[in-house]
């Protein structure tokens, strides 16, 4: 009780304080109230810091600010009150109380134990409370009548506050004063709510009414009862309601607090009203508080409140309002004189909604309407707007499997058995990880035929009838044309809304107005077709059945079961009729608005014009007047006014004519609709004729009815290229139909690449074959799931039949006298579909990721969702786009949604919200943005050097800031994507051609990132060098070696170490080029010498053969050569822009013996294999005549100056591509230099005094020679071609055999090539002899020399060698050679030897010639492929590339060795002991000479050719021939200006125009030597001019060969002055856009 | 007037090197391993250039039981944020006497965030799996592998997995970072 005393004496004092304040003023102000509350804080901050030791001061007076102020808002109130309540106090008091409490928490009334701290405290309290007591002691006197009440209310706050905090310690109930700062305040105010509450509580029980008042803070004023005693007896029951309360309070004030300061202000204002009641309350406390002080006095007891239910009802009722179950009429729903508007029935797509319950929707829209603007919920049909439904009918995410029931599914674990992984990088990787194997169910259901060479002509009537009637039906589900013109009667109905809406005149409106009036046209003309289409396809089945009907007849038997029946639907006349007119008026009335509409607008037109030219004439006149008054402007005028007199008088439109349009409209209603009342014709189809008997049937037909029994068909699923399984055998049915009915299942370890079913028809002993490719499955396609497909297949395959049956590919005919013939193909549709397994619990057997590109596969397999999802659709999204914009496709339809959401992506329409973000902070913390960071050019350049990208890929330092780099790099690459497509015209002059290089360039990107590729792929010994260690014979080989007398006179040859090609550098390699000697340089012919003219254009073969050779005069020659000055050739070698020469040596087989060195320099500083091999630099050999001129003017000096000019005069040239040097490693041999068939000034006549033992064997080749030894140092790796197995459509047979055919070989003759099996440019495996096919040169070649077979021979190989040549080696680096088929060669105008010699060999077969393609190697080329012709019991080679034959006998023959020969049906491998073409016999029936790859243990299967059955040769466009012509002299000419810079460069018209004249005669005589007299002829009109020039000759593929041949030549290097030159071109067009280009290029100086 | 022309101040992207080399394992039950391994960084790095992953050859040490693979590592990134940052990987796999591969071990590790060379020892678990499958492991090899392997570096509910841990994978990684001061990172 002593703690009680305490506490009435500090409230005591407390109450003094406020007096105090009061006595100030009575109305105290908000800041009057902080001061005082300041002084009071002063006390009440002490205590709090002993009592529950804030830790934080600043806290701590934050939370005292907020208790103020709060404070300050309740003692505004009992200051009204007159109670002069003391808030400060309560705190502390409270909190001793509630250790009190804690220990004793049922009792509030017992002695409360007060702890040390405690008592401390209130010892202080004491202190303190003495002082105020002795200041104001009157006052509390005073005012002592209400402490009671105090005393009360703050026992109940006890109370409350213990139950609040019952489970809370000391701690606790700190932490949240330190550490939330908003807790104090709302502590306070929950008292304060406590306190009000409690005052309640006294004046009666609270009522839910109250309770809920309670809550939402809507006090009434009430008057109090004020009964003593009931307070007494309620308060323990009211208590815990009180409490409930208060904690409900409490977490509500948590919640919104502000809300609840707000509220404090109201209720401020309210209980501003009842200061009266409470005095008499006050009393009553006061009485209270005097008698008795134990708890009962405190407590009420109280029976718990109850409510009736139904009074409960009757209060609900007003306060709350529940919508009815009742349907609202919909007349509710839809703005008010509106008809409800149902879009579905307008044919616009309105998606299914999701299911709500009716009552539910009842309610809503009850509530709804409820609602002020409630209608705006509802669509136009009156329901609620809502969107689709949702849910997807299929699985979009892939479902997860567990093995384990219990276990997540992303935790699982899978038990491996340890395997060996033996898979390589082509089997689906991963496949040991993950379920092992996978399978593929294929599942053959059947085939029906569509043709079949065994229909008689009544099945393929049959089958159109029913291809037709499947159409009808089609069209009929389908039911476009009624979908159109319910679609064009709603579209109606639209625009009618539209125009009958008056006062929505908006210019949206309008424009909606016109969009529906253009549907509607477009709308129209579709129905239209539609119908028509309908209709025909009607009237044709009506056709074909009668058709039947007509040969049944005729033929008086029935094979086929089927009939049509045309069902008549009898219709309403009338009301036909009338809805027929009414169509048809408002199509007019339409038409009609439409025409008007043309017309008003072309009178508007009219109008503006007419005023436009009324204006002329007026301002005409007012001139003409003008004119009369002012004749000094006459001239002016007469200008302006011929300006303006063509201003014609325009015309007024013509008005449409309604009759005319009706007419029309009549007319193609008629055409494409059922008249009127005509029934409506419905066909059925059935199968219920009867077939007659075959013994019934005449003889053909009985024929093919057993034909037809007796064929069977069987089919074989081939995966990969290789049979799996195949199906049992089954017969033919009569209807053309097998059912197989098979499932197979086929576990797969490697990547499915393709799946064909192969259908075999075996009809006796004949099979024919037919191949039907199937697709391979998307990985969601499973088993059990997926539909039977029906896969269309046919074939050309040619069948005739002596019986009834049509045959295939072949021309029938229905009619008695044969015409209208049909030609139909074997056709049918093979029932079948391929889908994944599904294991037995449930798992699909699918690889992991189905990947295209299994090329780097990365060593982890995770899950990927890019990857899985698979990014496939369609390439040009915009243009999509574009096109969907324009069709008008409704976006709503869900036929459609792939497509729109596909759009949408793409063009960004509604891309902003519509994805999930993973990482929802990223943006924010971000560094920079995307945009800057895909801006980099320095992270561009890293990325694609790291990708590889040619450009890019040996860029060795990359600039270490973004500024440094240019954008020069990209403009290229950048360009080159843009370009891809775009063709260049300049750079090729022909268009034809510019589309051949960009389609050779796109060939080659796809071989070359292929092989990229196949590059990764590394094994054993690529990593790891090993030598071998030396084993005990080795070893005592070289011991024995050491015996060995030395013999320093006869040299070992070493092998040289191969060095790797990446660890080079630029400087390292050099080529190596040993010029040896010269054989017949042609020389120099003295000035004005009459030459002896021998005609050598009139060679035959047979004389060019024969080895007794021409005799020619040794005198002539003799006496010829010592009055001559002969020829100081020189050698230059150019490579890569350096020049190398020898010395210079005298005459015509000279003799050097020099070692040139030139540097490589690999493009880009790459030296990698496939860099090296794509190199496409040449290497030119030029052979020069050093010609030195006496220039000395001056006699007088001769003796003591030797002034000479040397000139240097092309006499021809070698040219070896690099990529041959790098592949062979060396060259050695003599090679034909390229002479220009005429050399001006230059003869070449042999030197019959020299070197006689070689003359016999020399002198029938003309044309000099050079021997030549080339290498690289050091040396180098060739790169081996990527082994990549590529897939193939030859039998399994033929390749095995094949495989062992060659195994065979190589093992004897290492060295020598075996083709049998050659890549074509689909790069698939093609057997060498399918490529000889005869094939007809064009006509006009053959027409050329008639008579004169030889001739005829060497035209058509010249035309061959006049195909552009492109070797494979440079456009496939080291992937492989490709072999094209003649027509794809002719096609791209572009090939190596191969595809020459191939095509030269078919026409030598269609020729009628014997003729093999030859397999060797020659020099330059290494690896090539000639062509051998038997003619006139003589072997003839043939250089197909160059267009130049040889004998067999041929020392220069520049053929070395032969190791295959192919004709169209077999392959012979030389199995002779020398390969050396003169010691070859070529006798292929002697089999120990030639291997037979076709023998008789496995005969020839008769494979069909690869190569069409003619080739289709275009004429050449002269006028495009001379086009070019005059771009190529055009551009020449500038050229070789630009290379003489320093000096002028003049041109000979007349040398030039002759020189024109004489190109075609070259062309003609095949570029053979017509040259002396065209020496003769030029001398005689040039006499006073020295000419040296040449004509060369090229076949035309783009402009920059041309122009390097022609530098190369050296012609503008002379800087004699007033040197002239003269240069003259011809294009001599061939068929098929082949060009012989001749230059003619010569320089002349006038002769002094 | 003199007008100072002032180039744009340049945006300097962040960049990270990653330059060692997986030394090998050890603290295996077995030797003859090999390890498969990745990097996992997130969307806001770009791989600019180098493997992200790759696979180590079967070391076969005859003595001393630490399997040597010094496997070279050569990452380059470029980022444009924190987050992510890279991960690395690993699986170690045994390979026994009858050329059949095991896994041995799972593990993963941060690339260090501070420039310079580290150290790294990254620890590896395996899945136990129930005693029917320790029974067959023990017998005839194989054992349970995870069925997802991004679940070795994202650790959503591996605490679940009932694992035992396996031998160490010895790390030496290398990282050079540039322009992260642009940014206001430091290290």
């Amino acid at each position: 009780m002593a703690s009680m005393d305490n506490l009435r004496e500090k409230i005591k004092s407390k109450r003094k304080a406020l007096q105090a304040s009061l006595a100030v003023s009575s109305e105290v102000t908000d800041t009057r109230g902080l001061v005082v509350e300041e002084i009071e804080n002063g006390t009440r901050l002490e205590n709090a810091t002993i009592v529950e030791e804030i830790q934080n001061e600043d806290e701590q007076v934050e939370n005292l600010k907020r208790t103020m102020k709060a404070q300050r808002q309740r003692r505004k109130k009992m200051l009204i009150d007159d109670v002069g309540l003391h808030p400060e106090g309560s705190i502390q008091e409270m909190n001793v109380i509630t250790h009190r409490q804690r220990t004793l928490p049922s009792l509030p009334e017992t002695t409360p134990r007060t702890s040390f701290a405690e008592y401390s405290m209130r010892e202080k309290m004491r202190e303190k409370l003495k002082a105020a007591r002795s200041k104001a002691q009157s006052a509390i006197r005073q005012e002592e009548a209400s402490a009671p009440a105090r005393r009360l209310t703050r026992f109940k706050d006890q109370e409350s506050v213990t139950r609040f905090d019952t489970e809370v310690d000391d701690d606790e109930m700190r932490r949240p004063r330190g550490d939330e700062s908003p807790f104090p305040s709302s502590r306070v105010r929950f008292r304060e709510i406590a306190n009000k509450a409690k005052r309640e509580a006294q004046d009666e029980l609270p009522s839910a009414e109250t309770t809920y008042n309670f809550f939402t803070f809507n006090f009434d004023p009430e008057p109090e009862e004020t009964e003593a005693e009931t307070i007494k007896e309620k308060q323990p029951e009211t208590l815990p309601k009180i409490d409930q309360e208060e904690e409900e309070e409490e977490e509500h004030d948590e919640d919104g607090e502000e809300s609840a300061v707000t509220k404090e202000v109201e209720e401020e204002e309210e209980e501003e009203d009842r200061p009266l009641v409470k005095d008499n309350g006050e009393d009553e406390d006061d009485y209270l508080f005097i008698i008795g002080q134990t708890a009962r006095d405190f407590l009420v007891v109280k029976a718990p409140d109850y409510e009736s239910y139904h009074s409960q009802r009757q209060k609900d009722r007003k306060f709350l309002f529940t919508p009815s179950i009742l349907t609202v009429s919909t007349s509710e729903k839809v703005p008010e004189n509106m008809q409800p508007r149902f879009l579905e029935d307008e044919g616009i797509y309105v998606g299914e909604r999701p299911k709500v319950s009716k009552s539910n929707q009842n309610i809503l829209e009850n509530r709804l309407l409820k609602n002020e603007e409630g209608k705006k919920w509802f669509g136009s049909d009156g329901r609620i707007i809502a969107l689709a439904n949702p849910i997807k009918r299929t699985q979009t995410r892939p479902s997860m499997f567990s093995l384990h029931e219990k276990v997540d599914p992303a935790i699982e674990t899978l038990y491996k058995k340890a395997e060996k992984s033996m898979y390589d990088n082509r089997y689906i990787a991963g496949s040991a990880e993950l379920q092992g194997h996978f399978q593929l169910d294929i599942d053959v259901a059947g085939i029906a035929f569509t043709h079949h060479p065994m229909f008689s002509r009544e099945h393929v009537l049959a089958s159109k009838l029913s291809q037709l009637y499947d159409q009808y039906l089609f069209r009929q589900q389908k039911n476009l044309a009624n979908l159109y013109s319910d679609k064009l009667c709603a579209l109606r109905n639209a625009v009618k809304n539209i125009t009958d809406d008056r006062h929505v005149k908006s210019s949206v409106a309008q424009r909606r107005l016109m969009e529906y009036k253009s549907e509607i046209r477009t709308i129209r003309r579709m129905c239209h077709m539609e119908q028509e289409k309908d209709w025909t396809l009607l009237k044709s089945l009506a056709k074909v059945w009668k058709d039947i009907k007509s040969l049944r007849e005729f033929q008086k038997f029935t094979n086929t079961p089927i009939k049509l029946h045309l069902r008549r639907q009898e219709i309403n006349r009338k009301a036909d009729e009338i809805s027929y007119e009414c169509e048809i008026q408002t199509e007019v009335a339409e038409l009609l608005e439409d025409y008007q509409e043309e017309y008003k607008n072309k009178m508007e037109e009219y109008k503006i014009k007419y005023e436009e030219w009324k204006a002329w004439r007026k301002a005409k006149k007012a001139k003409k007047k003008k004119n009369k008054s002012a004749d000094e402007q006459q001239v002016d005028d007469a200008e302006e006014s011929s300006i303006v007199e063509e201003f014609p008088k325009p015309d007024p439109p013509e008005q449409v004519d309604v009759l005319l349009i009706e007419q029309q409209v009549r007319a193609t209603a008629a055409r494409i609709r059922r008249k009127p009342g005509e029934p409506v014709l419905a066909p059925e189809l059935s199968m219920t004729a009867t077939v007659t008997p075959t013994s019934q049937c005449p003889r053909g037909e009985q024929l093919r009815r057993q034909d037809v029994q007796r064929s069977t068909l069987h089919t074989k699923v081939i995966f990969n290229n290789k049979e799996v399984s195949r199906t049992s055998s089954r017969t033919l049915a009569s209807d053309f139909k097998v059912h197989f009915g098979q499932i197979f299942n086929v576990q797969i370890v490697n990547w499915p690449e393709s799946i064909k079913i192969q259908i075999f028809e075996t009809v006796g002993i004949s099979t024919t074959k037919v191949e039907v490719f199937v697709p391979i499955p998307e990985t969601s396609v499973l088993t059990g799931s997926v539909p039977i497909e029906e896969i269309e297949f046919s074939s050309d395959h040619r069948v005739m039949f002596d019986h009834e049956g049509v045959g295939s590919g072949v021309p029938f005919s229905f009619e008695a006298d044969g015409s209208n013939k049909l030609t139909l193909l074997t056709s049918g549709k093979l029932a079948c579909c391929v889908s994944w397994a599904v294991s037995e619990d449930g798992v699909p057997l699918v690889p992991p990721i189905f990947e295209q590109n299994i090329g780097i596969q990365s060593a982890l397999k995770h899950m990927d969702a890019i990857l899985s999802i698979g990014a496939s659709g369609l390439t040009d999204t915009k243009k999509l786009a574009k096109w969907a914009a324009e069709s008008r496709l409704d976006p709503n339809d869900p036929s459609n949604t792939a497509l729109m959401q596909l759009i949408m992506s793409t063009t960004g329409e509604a891309q902003e919200k519509d994805f999930f973000r993973l990482e929802q902070l990223q943006e924010e913390f971000n560094f920079v943005s995307e945009d800057d960071f895909n801006k980099s050019k320095r992270f561009r350049l890293l990325q694609l050097r790291n990708e590889e990208v040619a450009e890019f890929h040996n860029y060795k330092q990359v600039p270490i800031l973004d500024r440094e780099i240019s954008e020069k790099i990209f403009q290229e690459y950048e360009k080159k994507h843009r370009e891809k497509d775009v063709v260049d015209m300049t750079s090729h002059l022909d268009p034809h051609r510019a589309l051949v290089a960009r389609f050779l360039q796109k060939v080659r990107d796809s071989v070359v990132s292929r092989f990229l590729l196949a590059k990764h792929h590394h094994v054993l010994s690529d990593m790891v060098v090993e030598e071998a260690v030396p084993s005990i014979s080795m070893l005592g080989i070289s011991l024995f070696k050491l015996t060995e007398p030395r013999r320093p006179l006869r040299p070992q040859r070493k092998e040289r170490k191969k060095v790797t090609a990446q660890n080079l550098s630029d400087g390292d390699i050099n080529l190596l080029v040993n010029i040896i000697r010269a054989y017949d340089i042609p020389i120099r012919k003295p000035i004005g010498s009459k030459l002896p003219l021998t005609s050598r254009s009139a060679r035959s073969i047979n004389e060019t053969f024969s080895t007794s050779q021409m005799p020619q005069s040794p005198t002539q020659s003799h006496e010829w050569f010592t009055n001559q000055t002969s020829v100081r050739p020189f050698v230059e070698v150019s490579f890569q822009r350096t020049i190398r020469q020898t010395a210079t040596a005298e005459g015509p087989n000279p003799n050097w013996n020099e070692e040139l060195e030139l540097p490589f320099r690999a493009p880009n500083g790459n030296y990698s294999t496939a860099n090296l091999q794509s190199v496409t630099d040449e290497v030119f050999i030029n052979v020069f005549d050093e010609v030195i001129y006496d220039v000395l003017e001056d006699d007088r000096e001769r003796g003591s100056g030797v002034h000479t000019r040397i000139e240097r005069h092309w006499l021809g040239a070698v040219q070896i591509p690099f990529s041959t040097i790098y592949s062979q490693s060396r060259l050695d041999g003599t090679f034909r230099i390229n002479t220009p068939p005429v050399l001006l000034g230059y003869s070449k006549e042999r030197n019959l005094s020299s070197e006689r033992g070689w003359e016999a064997v020399r002198s029938l080749s003309e044309g000099s020679y050079l021997s030549l030894f080339i290498t690289i140092e050091p040396h180098l790796v060739p790169g081996e071609s990527a082994n990549e197995k590529f897939e193939t459509q030859e039998d399994e047979k033929l390749l095995q055999r094949a495989e062992k055919f060659q195994k065979e070989v190589k093992q004897k003759f290492p060295n020598r090539r075996c083709v049998t099996l050659a890549t074509d440019l689909t790069g698939k495996l093609v057997f060498v002899t399918r490529f000889i096919n005869p094939l007809f040169p064009p006509q006009e070649l053959l027409d050329a020399f008639p008579n004169d077979l030889e001739a005829t021979t060497e035209l058509v190989a010249r035309y061959v060698s006049l195909m552009p040549f492109l070797p494979d080696s440079i456009s496939f680096a080291g992937i492989c050679d490709l072999w094209c088929t003649s027509d794809q060669f002719l096609n791209l105008l572009a090939g190596d030897e191969e595809e020459h010699a191939v095509l030269l060999c078919n026409y030598f077969l269609a020729m009628g010639k014997k003729a093999w393609l030859m397999i060797g190697t020659a020099i330059p080329e290494g690896p090539t492929a000639y062509v051998l012709t038997y003619e006139q019991k003589q072997y003839v080679i043939w250089n197909s590339t160059t267009g130049q034959y040889y004998g067999q006998f041929d020392a220069f023959c520049p053929l070395q060795s032969v190791s295959c020969l192919v004709s169209a049906d077999n392959v012979w491998f030389n199995m002779q002991k020398y390969d050396t073409v003169t010691r070859i016999h070529f006798d292929t029936s002697k089999s120990n000479f030639w291997k037979p790859f076709f023998s008789r243990s496995f005969p020839f299967p008769g494979l069909s050719s690869v190569q069409p059955e003619e080739l289709v040769y275009r004429r050449t466009d002269k006028a495009a021939a001379v086009e070019l012509q005059d771009k190529i002299e055009k551009i020449l000419k500038e050229k070789i200006m630009e290379w003489r810079p320093r000096h002028p460069t003049r041109w000979n018209r007349y040398c030039t125009s002759t020189l024109r004249q004489f190109l075609p005669k070259l062309e003609l005589s095949n570029g053979a030597e017509v040259g002396i007299d065209h020496c003769a002829e030029l001398q005689s009109l040039l006499g006073d001019y020295r000419i040296s020039g040449f004509p060369i000759n090229l076949s035309f593929s783009e402009l920059r060969p041309i122009v390097e041949a022609v530098h190369s030549t050296g012609v503008h290097n002379t800087v004699i002055p007033h040197v002239e030159f003269a240069l003259a071109v011809y294009v001599h067009p061939y068929p098929n856009n082949v060009l012989s280009v001749w230059i003619y290029v010569a320089s002349l100086v006038r002769n002094r | 007037m003199e007008t100072v022309y002032r180039f744009p101040p340049e945006k300097r992207m962040a960049e990270v090197h990653i330059i060692g080399q997986i030394v090998g394992a050890s603290g295996f039950p077995q030797n003859s391993l090999f390890c498969k391994w990745g990097l996992q960084a997130g969307c806001a790095w770009k791989l600019l250039s180098g493997l992200k992953d790759g696979q180590t050859q079967v070391d076969n040490p005859v003595i001393k039981d630490m399997a040597y693979w010094s496997h070279p590592i050569d990452i380059h990134y470029a980022t444009k944020g924190l987050q992510g940052w890279p991960k690395l990987y690993i699986q170690v796999w045994h390979q026994d006497s009858f050329g059949r591969n095991e896994l041995y071990g799972y593990g993963f590790c941060h690339i260090p965030s501070s420039p310079g060379t580290h150290e790294i020892q990254c620890v590896t678990w395996r899945p136990l799996g129930t005693w029917q499958e320790q029974l067959s492991q023990m017998f005839v090899g194989g054992g349970p592998q995870l069925k997802h392997s991004d679940l070795i570096y994202t650790g959503a509910d591996r605490y679940r997995l009932q694992t035992v841990a396996m031998g160490k994978v010895h790390l030496q990684l290398s990282i050079i970072l540039r322009n992260f001061d642009q940014y206001g990172v430091e290290y």
